[in-house]
């Protein structure tokens, strides 16, 4: 069973897709928000002399948003299949668009499209004289029809109606919900430091934001962005209450992480973490929590339209900017105080012993080495 | 020994380059000559030549999602690992592939 799920590599061809589908949400996603932000709305369709410049941003990235689920949809089956997996992925995500099962209905989509081309590869044989037409005709007609038809028939009816029920879940909730909600999510967010269960949660909120609902993946990327800050703040309150947390090699390290957290990359935090795990997931956690907490009950689940970008996302969350600003300031402030109040003091003989704390590794992984 | 690998992580902006640089200083910390490609948003850069995958003893792919030319390693020693096991345990990998190159 556990190489069943190695093999079928669930993940690794979702973060596939995700990876080819970022710089189109990013993209899309400030297009439509100065569209947004000046008046325009996103139009059915556009008809020359009867829009302005607004309103053909606002077209330009809800066109290319509402293409999620294709996209996501070809991205994973091209994974899976390679190229022969493009056509198949494309008309099975068209197909879940069609039948409003949304971003879940690309996921499910995409692996149905990408494991048809794979097999239809694998295990349809064709004379000699047929090889040209294979890769032409008959892998995407059969993968494409076969995914297609599974998507309209099957599938895309359920999933339709679990992604109202979730989407009309969330929009519902009020504020205590919404506060225990963004707890979780900002937990969740940071407790690893850009792993698994980051990205695990980041994939959920995006499904999310495909549906309109962007308050949960902008309080995933503000936690990302605040927290390395949050380390660096966690040194100026030590230098207040006389304490020294930092060894002058992670005090170097600081001086890139932090910058990197205000581009929304949190992973420059990763060396100090490293040197004390438990203490950093415990400070790293509340500020994510109190994070997660605020804005999403602030805002009423609202939030930016991008899902990448650091500082970026403010300006793209409308009226409730000033809340997202807030939300950094608090994570920032409660990861920096509680490190600096839990971490250890650090002697001064050992300060400039730079390695010392930092050569041990972690363990070799032997069931993340694959030997082909 | 001749080491020759492959970066690619989900955003394609930062595990990607973290995983290239500790694997080039792990393995140039035992003298192994090494060429990491990397494969981010920004598209293949410090591409490996014909001649580098020809020369290399075994090819370490530190990856998390599909990346282009993986047929350009088709009957070499291949090892796959996701980044995050690049970046946490460098040394130890490349004694790892050291291990599995002699085989």
């Amino acid at each position: 069973m556990k190489l069943f799920w190695k093999r079928a590599n669930f993940k690794g061809h979702l973060l596939t897709a995700i990876s080819y589908m970022i710089p189109i949400v990013c993209g899309a996603g400030f297009i439509i928000a100065i569209g947004m932000a000046f008046g325009g709305k996103s139009q059915d369709a556009l008809v020359m002399g009867k829009f302005d410049f607004f309103q053909a941003l606002a077209t330009l990235g809800g066109k290319a948003l509402g293409m999620l689920p294709v996209i996501i949809a070809t991205g994973i089956a091209f994974s899976i299949a390679g190229k022969p997996g493009i056509a198949p992925g494309f008309v099975t995500g068209l197909a879940a668009v069609s039948i409003s099962a949304g971003f879940i209905g690309g996921i499910v989509g995409g692996y149905i499209a990408g494991w048809f081309a794979f097999a239809v590869l694998r295990y349809f044989k064709v004379p000699q004289w047929a090889k040209g037409l294979m890769p032409t005709l008959i892998v995407p007609f059969l993968a494409s029809i076969g995914s297609g038809l599974i998507m309209v028939y099957i599938i895309g009816t359920p999933v339709s109606w679990f992604t109202d029920w979730l989407t009309s879940l969330l929009n519902s909730m009020n504020g205590a919900s919404n506060l225990i909600f963004g707890g979780v999510l900002g937990t969740l967010s940071i407790v690893d430091f850009g792993g698994p269960i980051n990205k695990t949660v980041f994939a959920f909120a995006l499904t999310l934001q495909a549906q309109g609902i962007n308050g949960p993946v902008t309080a995933l990327q503000l936690t990302n962005t605040a927290t390395p800050i949050g380390f660096g703040f966690a040194f100026l309150v030590a230098k207040l209450i006389r304490k020294n947390i930092y060894t002058h090699e992670e005090v170097e390290t600081l001086k890139s992480a932090v910058p990197m957290g205000v581009v929304n990359i949190v992973e420059g935090s990763i060396p100090i973490v490293m040197n004390d795990l438990v203490r950093g997931v415990v400070a790293a956690g509340l500020g994510g929590m109190c994070e997660g907490a605020l804005l999403m009950s602030l805002t009423g689940g609202e939030g930016a339209t991008v899902p990448f970008g650091g500082f970026l996302m403010l300006p793209t969350m409308g009226s409730n900017w000033w809340v997202g600003v807030l939300a950094i300031a608090v994570n920032i402030v409660v990861t920096g105080t509680v490190y600096a109040l839990i971490k250890k003091d650090i002697p001064a003989d050992e300060l400039s012993a730079s390695g010392s704390v930092a050569v041990e590794e972690q363990e070799l992984d032997f069931d993340d080495v694959q030997v082909m | 020994m001749n080491i020759v690998g492959v970066s690619a992580c989900t955003v394609g902006i930062a595990h990607t380059y973290m995983a290239q640089q500790k694997l080039e200083d792990a393995a140039k910390a035992v003298n192994d000559q090494v060429k990491i490609e990397t494969q981010g948003t920004i598209g293949i850069e410090n591409e490996l030549t014909e001649q580098d995958i020809n020369g290399a003893d075994i090819v370490i792919l530190a990856v998390d999602v599909k990346i282009a030319g993986e047929e350009r390693f088709d009957g070499k020693k291949v090892v796959k690992v996701s980044t995050a096991t690049a970046i946490k345990s460098p040394n130890k990998l490349i004694a790892k592939l050291h291990e599995l190159a002699k085989q």
